[in-house]
């Protein structure tokens, strides 16, 4: 019988230990994280807690900040629904949480973003929440915004992300989010939520194109085609959003090179 | 400037809670490579006098103008380490704390190493923040020692009668030309066959009282202002007076449905429990035959509600005349006798055995209304009954006054689906509206009986001498603050905050007040200018500890 | 109001009414003592899991409230302690108060659990119904206030032993980091001069025994409707999973008896006012735990008049599959496997039939609580033929002695939203009492 030897595996800090962000809000999670620990529910350690007032004090760009920096997991918990200190501040967490999950599916990081509900009382439920949190990222590996070499194109895309929900157009169209589907906009037309996720998702998908286009341009002024070329899309696409940056005035032509315009960012 | 930063850390060993765990000397020594940091010091227990005291000589000592404890849970002693630094001269929010005992050391008892390095990250998270605190002030707001009270029914000349009679300015408003409110068309209360006028009489030391004044055949015409500084406006018929208050109680109160449409209502045969009352005060009773019908549009898909006091007051109407024509033959057709509570129960069982006869009739069939007879389905004997009546009784709920929309607009208070007033919470906090200042009581906000009516305004002036008895208001420090140079008064953040804590000002800006703030955030995070600082939990902070996180490696 | 004007009021119990009426009066500038039997403050809504209408998480909403009374600075808890005499004064009283020992120091317990762990004797939990068991040292509930450890002096083997003069176990002592544990505590007897007192002693539950049909605690299945409370919290004997007593499974079908010892005249007479729907909100809870669950509520008449109660019962009916079966039940049996057998009328058809369910629950009904004629008594205060806190339509939180006023469910069984109103009501009306002194 052939003797297989193998080398006994070193310590357990060659193994991946993720690093995760959680965003807890005072009233609920923060004090459920505390029963957890007056309890003595064990948990891993990878965890590390800002703490908030409210969930909804979660803006995307913070999520944004920490993955770009090389955050491995982001955990977002606030109070069960109906129970939010301040009202509905959760409910606000919940849609800004749905926004920036749908810019992330374009660079699958959307896994490692969660948003949950955790009471002040549900000690042993936190600490399940944040071990299987911890576990599914662990089994993820370390973010790809981790690594030493980055793929360029991938920094691109979340800078890119970034900039989408930093900018004023996503913010008014979540911000109105719950007042126009639930209340009615200022002419009390009451639109319904599925037709707002899907112009919200048009206004994503349209803003995550031209902030990458403007990256790119940052980078190096360049023709509709070069840039098409870059973020493999088609020209006719990237042509349009073109004009609309250009309308915006944020960008406009430097030269002609040959037949073909080189834009820059102004 | 950056010079004059001097963060202290404390590092609690919290007997062997923390200690055992955490190496507090490593994270100690480890404190002291962080930026700012001129002083570190570990304790046995940080809350114990000794180690208060020792807080108290670092900050003499070193100058210290920051301080960060490293300990359990600031949930429990935030306030006492704020206090020590507000002691020493330093601003109570230049205080940080940072948890390394219930969600650390008491947490990850299995793996010491691993507990240390989250400490040590924790408090250079916490030391990166606190390097970016600002110093701030709980917020003042004078506050006049008066309340405005919507209504003069028996809720609200409740309320009025015990703030009055500790002093304070009171202002009743009623639209009606005389106070009272429904109570004035009773001719006797339940249980004990109360006579309605002795409840009433809290009228006569309210008129007398030099602190209340009454305006009755009056409307509101405007509101302003928030708590401490409401501006009002009435008009009583030509005149329009304006004052200010402090406080104001709605107290609007609620009607009898009139069931046009249901059971052939028609107000003479056919009539509701309030004309029945209104029919034996005025002398024109004298029937023999009567059935009543419960739950008359009420707990239906219209009105999914019970209206809590109709069982009751059918049964008193019943009794009373059973007593005074004890030949009469009363029928209470019923879905459900609702009579919750002490005495209830056995005014029940009373006026069974006094003969009047309860009968249930299901939701799904109800009793049919003819010119001289009443039609159910009784289901134990399982046929069709008729009755002959020469009075049919509709027992309606109490439903809200159609102005209860205007006023809640001109208050900037909700309404619930069926028109009565919203509460901040329906257990916890169930006489005041979410918006500082303002409070409700009565069956403006649901249909309530006399004792529980009185409560609610005596409850309603509780929450109204919590705020008056002082003469000023004020808020934690941690509020937020909108920068004017980038706003562009798109009025996002006015729509979203739901303490209505965001406004116009006379200048047209839009403006956070203080006052009304919670501190909760949720309109920055959507602000398109980034435009709102959140005191204490700005941008900046949190990135910071996001940052001193993502250095450490 | 300056400081030598300074009125004070007590307050007498600890739970919702009395912490409300508390924090009212403090805020307006009041001294109140807060007199609460047991070791920590929360009374009745600590035990529970969830509130109705909106089924918010109990101990969430209370936990702010209880803080705030802790750091009252017009507030003083006087925790383990009752009332024993009481004197008339020209202007107030003079209570005569005993304070239990708690042998744990109050500004040195940490709460870090150490002598719990070292405790050998196990005692049945009266927080948790019976349901489990503590230390003979022990934090009465884990988000208790004030947050400091109590020895039960009938079962700590060191304290039954000190009197036959033996120095037996004594280990909690000798782990404490922070020397907090003193053997030698004494009860102690203190007056306390007072302006105003509120009674908010709250009620107690019904205890079915005696009512053999029904086989409480013959019958491990048959329970009553706090022990399901404690059941299914998180933080309770189970960890909020639903199970049988008798062998630890999971039951597929619960039922709910209603008007368990109350509006009966063998029992009690008056109708309990929450269990139509308390029941209901244990219904769905169990739902919510388990979605093949199904329950039964057998009742006499839906009481549901306050604010949200119908919509909820809806709710339960449509979409909890809630079944609401109209008829009392005659009687319990149980079969080979513990399985209640519950007989009854059916009164919307009038049939006679049986159900076989895994569990049982009692909704029993609020009764005056254990003390609360004692304390009545003590303190000349008139108690209507329930023995509940007579009071009269016209003024609801008024007792017979003036000066003394009533909150809560000391006045009659109360939800919460009602006993918050009673406890602000009685805030207002013992300050309007106050004041009336210095006119």
């Amino acid at each position: 019988m052939n003797e297989v030897i193998t080398e006994e595996k070193s310590e357990s800090d060659t193994q991946f230990e993720p690093k995760i962000l959680g965003f807890l809000c005072n009233w609920c999670s923060y004090a459920g994280a505390d029963l957890a620990g007056v309890s003595r529910n064990q948990y891993p350690s990878n965890i590390r807690v800002v703490r908030l007032m409210c969930s909804g004090r979660v803006d995307p760009v913070f999520v944004m900040d920490a993955l770009i920096k090389g955050v491995d997991g982001v955990l977002i918990l606030g109070c069960h629904f109906g129970d939010c200190h301040y009202g509905d501040g959760n409910y606000e967490a919940n849609i800004n949480y749905e926004m920036l999950n749908l810019l992330l599916k374009n660079v699958n990081i959307d896994n490692r973003v969660e948003i949950n509900w955790v009471s002040a009382a549900e000690g042993t439920y936190f600490a399940k929440i944040v071990t299987d949190f911890t576990d599914k990222i662990r089994s993820l590996g370390p973010s790809p915004m981790a690594k030493i070499n980055t793929p360029k194109d991938l920094l691109l895309k979340m800078k890119a992300i970034k900039q989408v929900v930093y900018d004023p157009r996503v913010r008014k169209l979540v911000g109105r989010e719950r007042k126009i589907t639930e209340s009615g906009n200022v002419y009390n037309e009451k639109i319904d939520k599925g037709d707002f996720i899907l112009l919200l998702k048009d206004a994503l998908n349209a803003e995550y194109i031209r902030n990458q286009i403007l990256l790119h341009l940052n980078e190096e002024p360049g023709s509709v085609k070069v840039v098409s070329e870059k973020m493999k899309m088609d020209t006719t696409t990237i042509f349009e959003h073109f004009l609309v940056l250009q309308q915006r005035g944020i960008i406009d032509v430097l030269e002609i090179k040959g037949f073909s315009p080189i834009y820059t960012v102004i | 400037m950056d010079d004059d930063i001097r963060i202290g850390i404390f590092v609690c060993h919290c007997g062997t809670n923390i200690g055992g765990i955490v190496d507090v000397p490593a994270v100690t020594e480890y404190a002291k490579s962080l930026p700012h940091v001129v002083f570190t010091q570990r304790n046995l227990y940080t809350c114990s006098e000794t180690g208060l005291n020792a807080i108290k000589n670092g900050i003499k000592d070193n100058n210290l103008n920051r301080v960060v404890v490293a300990a359990c849970t600031p949930r429990t002693h935030e306030p006492l380490f704020r206090g020590i630094c507000s002691e020493m001269g330093v601003n109570p929010y230049f205080f940080e704390f940072v948890n390394i005992r219930e969600q650390c050391a008491w947490v990850h008892q299995k793996d010491k190493k691993k507990a240390t390095e989250k400490a040590k990250d924790l408090i250079r998270m916490g030391a990166a923040r606190a390097a970016l605190l600002e110093a701030l002030d709980k917020y003042q707001i004078d506050v006049k020692p008066s309340t405005l009270i919507i209504g003069g029914g028996i809720s609200g000349m409740s309320a009025a009668q015990v703030l009055a009679n500790q002093g304070y300015e009171t202002i009743i408003i009623e639209n009606d030309t005389e106070l009272g409110g429904q109570l004035r068309f009773h001719y006797s209360l339940y249980p004990g066959e109360l006579d309605p006028q002795k409840v009433l009489s809290i009228k006569d030391g309210l008129l007398k009282n030099p602190k209340v004044k009454i305006y009755t055949s009056s409307k509101i015409k405007n509101i302003d202002g928030y708590v401490g500084n409401f501006d009002i406006t009435i008009q009583k018929g030509e005149e329009e007076i304006k004052f200010t208050v402090g406080t104001i109680i709605v107290a609007t109160g609620a009607d009898v449905l009139k069931p046009v449409g249901l059971y052939n209502y028609d107000g003479k045969k056919v009539i509701t429990q309030k004309e029945l009352e209104q029919l034996i005060k005025s002398g024109g009773f004298n029937h023999k035959k009567i059935v009543m019908i419960q739950c008359v549009g009420s707990r239906n898909k219209e009105r999914p509600y019970c209206s809590s006091i109709c069982c009751m007051t059918a049964m008193k109407n019943a009794r009373y005349i059973k007593k005074k024509y004890p030949d009469s033959e009363i029928v209470i057709l019923n879905r459900d006798i609702y009579t919750s509570g002490t005495y209830q129960e056995t005014y029940y069982r009373e006026a069974r055995e006094m003969g009047i006869i309860f009968t249930r009739y299901n939701k799904l069939k109800p009793p049919q209304v003819g010119k001289d007879t009443v039609t159910y389905y009784n289901e134990s004997l399982k046929e069709n009954i008729e009755l002959n009546y020469d009075l049919v009784v509709l027992s309606t709920p109490l439903v809200s006054y159609s102005e209860s929309e205007e006023l809640s607009k001109m208050l900037k208070v909700p309404l619930d689906e069926f028109g009565f007033f919203l509460e901040a919470h329906v257990k916890l906090r169930p006489v005041d509206f979410a918006t500082d200042g303002i409070f409700v009581c009565g069956t403006c906000k649901w249909p309530a009986n006399v004792p529980e009516s009185i409560s609610q305004g005596y409850a309603a002036a509780s929450r109204v001498t919590r705020i008056i008895s002082k003469s000023s208001f004020s808020v934690e420090g941690s509020t937020a603050w909108i920068d004017q140079d980038k706003c562009i008064a798109c009025e996002v953040c006015l729509k979203k905050c739901s303490y209505g804590a965001i406004a116009r000002d006379e200048e047209d800006r839009v403006v956070v007040r203080t006052v009304l703030c919670k501190g909760c955030g949720a309109c920055s995070t959507t602000c398109p200018e980034h435009a709102i600082h959140i005191r204490h939990f700005t941008d900046d902070q949190i990135e910071s500890e996001i940052t001193a996180l993502m250095e450490g490696d | 109001m300056s400081s030598e004007n300074t009125k004070n009021v007590m307050i007498i119990g600890g739970g919702i009414a009395g912490i409300q009426s508390s924090l009212d009066l403090g805020d307006m500038g009041f001294h109140v003592d807060l007199i609460e039997q047991e070791p920590c403050i929360g009374g009745r809504m600590a035990q529970l899991d969830k509130t109705l209408p909106t089924n918010d998480c109990s101990i969430c909403i209370l936990a702010p409230k209880l803080s705030d009374c802790f750091r009252h600075p017009n507030i003083k808890i006087h925790s383990m302690t009752k009332v024993e005499g009481i004197a008339k004064k020209d202007r107030g009283f003079s209570v005569s108060l005993k304070r239990q020992a708690r042998f744990v120091k109050e500004d040195l317990c940490i709460n870090c659990g150490m002598c719990v762990a070292k405790c050998p004797t196990k005692v049945l939990d009266s927080f948790d119904m019976k349901m489990r068991k503590r230390k003979a040292i022990y934090l009465y509930y884990l988000q208790g206030v004030p947050a400091v450890m109590a020895i039960d002096k009938v079962n700590c083997l060191h304290l039954k032993n000190l009197e036959k003069n033996k120095n037996v176990c004594g280990l909690c002592q000798q782990v404490c980091p922070k020397d907090a544990i003193d053997f030698t505590e004494k009860d102690t007897i203190y007056d306390l001069e007072t302006d105003a007192i509120i009674m908010a002693n709250g009620s107690n539950q019904y205890d079915p025994t005696p009512l053999y049909a029904y086989g409480y605690k013959k019958y491990k299945n048959v329970i009553t409707s706090l022990e399901y409370e404690r059941m299914i919290s998180a933080s309770g004997p189970t960890q909020g999973h639903i199970k049988r007593l008798s062998d630890n499974v999971h039951p597929n079908n619960i039922a709910f008896i209603q008007c368990v010892g109350s509006r009966d005249e063998h029992t009690n007479p008056y109708c309990s006012s929450i269990c139509c729907t308390y029941s209901t909100k244990h219904a769905i809870l169990s739902r919510e735990h388990d979605e093949n669950l199904q329950s039964y509520i057998f009742y006499i008449d839906l009481r549901a008049g306050g604010k949200g109660f119908q919509k909820y019962i809806n709710r339960a009916k449509n979409e909890y599959g809630v079944k609401y079966i109209r008829g009392k039940v005659a009687e319990i049996k149980i079969d080979e496997d513990e399985n209640p057998i519950l007989f009854y009328e059916d009164l919307d058809t009038f049939e006679v039939s049986s159900k076989k369910v895994g569990l049982v629950i009692l909704a029993c009904a609020m009764i005056p609580s254990k003390g609360s004629e004692k304390l009545a008594k003590t303190l000349g205060v008139e108690l209507d033929r329930f023995n509940f806190v007579k009071s009269s339509i016209d003024s609801p939180v008024k007792t017979n002695v003036p000066g003394i006023f009533a909150a809560g469910s000391v006045l009659g069984p109360m939800d919460i939203p009602h006993s918050v109103i009673n406890a602000s009501g009685a805030a207002a009306i013992t300050a309007e009492y106050l004041s009336k002194g210095e006119k």
